[in-house]
């Protein structure tokens, strides 16, 4: 009798489980048509001929043996990892000086930080030109004063858009780092104290060892950021600046020199890229989650 | 008291360059010329004027709310229900749902634009169909993130098996009792997908460009024309992204949003869920 019911209550639940599957099915439909099949197709044309048909490696070949192509890939990576560098220095300072102070604070400034995590793309490159682009307000009052401080520095190159690009990876760095500083417990450092260790003791064997893998995820997220980002560098640069980004657009969907099967190809590498930082990224915050339980 | 001190220092600084753009940008919109001295030569409202009174820019702004709320209802109405299905029912879909979180750094937004366009240029579907299927799916990860914590938090399947314990139907449950009470996890994904969303760029201008003028399109075309016009469009953006999520939040009603999770509780996870979740990567 007991197991009769057992084996009812079994069916029943692979019943249930059936009956959800099914309201899935809307779901999964999206999910095929817009982010597999494409996906796939992609795939495909990234092995294509010029005109759409044949198996062939020579995209992935063209890529990396031509400058104009893989160098692409060296300047996103560059800008990249000097914008997410200074991006987590700046954002571990903040998050400490955020931890210390008072919740009421803390809560208005994280209300704050994600409003400026909104303030990027067009809008920050236009705020960006006014300010210190070539008639920009800083540039000129400098200039006015007299002090070459601007010399040498333009907007419109690569250190200018790693510098546009700190701005953005700034806020979104202290919104990741924020609950790790958070969990250094005010009574571990007490406890270390009575113990007779320094605050530079401290630091160095219990809160940066607690810190660390969380500071080197955000680090990858921020990086990861930052080779995808498309918006802020098409309005402050368009294609001057070969990157990753604006090139697969351009190969992808532009007029004259569109070569959708090259740009595939390029999507493809960058894909498999950003993949793999991801499931590196995943490795650290797992250390993370471990440290906590 | 040093400590104190050069904490809020940090912070001061840091409030404070993050200000200037903005600031900038709205002086910008209200000086009738600025960039031959150091201080505007004068005020004035021409700027918002001209722009309001430009049709493409209504137009753009209209297309943009379409395009929005068009997709976040059919978020709404397709993801919603799924995630919950999947947290109760199928434990072991759950993995497939994970790695959503970290889908917009994996799948960068110009790769996905360029599957789009090599599968669906030249068909019969509608480029506009496309790019809504686009943006949804980068819907996926806030959605996900704040349902999923709320589930957690209300143990649903309990309540779930409780109120059909009390004879309620599955559909009733979910109407009646489920929904209700993730009215905030839906509404914290819903704001994060809305602000994304309304300032989508990459995908739009990838798949459409110039034939379909949203406001961050239209925002570019005219930052090469006249930088004050821009700078009032930058500022009428903010405004409505402000006046519509403010519209959000209320529509949720105030009383339950209390009740629950209590004020500050419920917007410090408004915050901690961009942390956590993948954030704003379709805006840059």
């Amino acid at each position: 009798m007991k197991r009769m019911k057992k084996q009812g209550s079994v069916e029943l639940n692979k019943k249930i489980q059936r009956q959800a599957g099914a309201c899935l099915f809307p779901f999964i439909a999206v999910l095929l048509m817009f982010l597999v099949v494409p996906l796939v197709i992609m795939i495909r044309a990234s092995f294509a001929d010029a005109d759409d048909t044949g198996w062939t490696v020579q995209n992935y070949l063209t890529i990396m043996t031509q400058p104009f192509y893989y160098e692409a890939f060296k300047n996103s990576f560059l800008i990249s990892l000097a914008s997410s560098l200074a991006g987590i220095i700046l954002a571990m300072l903040v998050a400490q000086a955020l931890v210390r102070s008072k919740q009421r604070v803390q809560d208005r400034m994280m209300l704050f930080i994600n409003m400026t995590a909104n303030f990027a793309g067009v809008p920050l490159a236009f705020a960006f030109i006014i300010l210190v682009g070539n008639a920009g307000i800083l540039t000129l009052m400098l200039s006015k004063i007299g002090i070459p401080l601007l010399n040498g520095f333009n907007l419109y190159s690569w250190q200018g858009l790693a510098v546009t690009y700190v701005y953005f990876q700034v806020p979104l760095g202290v919104l990741f780092l924020y609950p790790a500083f958070r969990g250094i417990d005010k009574r571990w450092k007490e406890a270390a104290l009575l113990l007779g260790a320094g605050p530079a003791a401290f630091w160095l064997r219990v809160g940066l060892p607690h810190i660390l893998p969380s500071v080197f995820g955000t680090f990858i997220i921020l990086f990861a950021n930052a080779m995808g980002t498309y918006e802020t560098a098409y309005a402050l640069v368009g294609s001057n600046i070969n990157l990753v980004t604006t090139r697969i657009a351009a190969l992808v969907s532009g007029d004259i020199f569109a070569q959708p099967q090259l740009g595939s190809a390029m999507a493809v590498l960058f894909a498999v890229m950003m993949i793999a930082i991801v499931i590196i990224d995943e490795y650290f915050l797992r250390l993370v989650r471990r440290d906590m339980k | 008291m040093r400590k104190s001190f050069s904490s809020s220092l940090i912070l001061s600084l840091f409030v404070l360059l993050m200000c200037v753009p903005f600031l900038l940008t709205f002086v910008y919109s209200i000086s009738t010329e600025w960039g031959k001295s150091i201080l505007p030569t004068g005020l004035t409202l021409q700027w918002y004027e001209q722009l309001y009174a430009d049709p493409r820019f209504i137009q753009s702004v209209v297309r943009s709310c379409l395009l929005t709320f068009g997709t976040l209802i059919a978020v709404l109405i397709i993801v919603v229900p799924s995630i919950v299905m999947i947290s109760i029912y199928l434990p072991k879909a759950e993995k497939f749902m994970k790695p959503t979180v970290l889908m917009p750094y994996a799948i960068p937004g110009v790769v996905l634009a360029t599957g789009l366009l090599r599968t669906y240029s030249g068909s019969p579907v509608p480029l506009t169909a496309v790019l809504s299927g686009g943006i949804f799916i980068y819907a996926l990860p806030f959605m996900y993130q704040s349902i999923h914590n709320n589930l957690r938090e209300v143990d649903a399947k309990t309540l779930m098996e409780a109120s059909e314990i009390l004879g309620a139907s599955k559909l009733q449950a979910f109407v009646r009792l489920l929904l209700p009470n993730i009215k905030i996890g839906i509404m914290v994904g819903s704001l994060l997908t809305f602000s994304t969303f309304l300032g989508e760029f990459q995908i739009t201008n990838m798949l459409l460009g110039g034939d379909f003028e949203t406001i961050r399109i239209y925002m570019l075309r005219v930052m090469k024309i006249n930088g004050h016009l821009s700078s009032a469009v930058v500022v009428t953006y903010f405004l409505l992204l402000l006046m519509i999520s403010a519209v959000i939040v209320k529509a949720t009603s105030r009383k339950s949003y209390k009740l629950m999770a209590g004020q500050e509780e419920t917007t410090l996870s408004i915050s901690e869920m961009k942390g956590s979740a993948s954030n704003e990567l379709l805006n840059d």
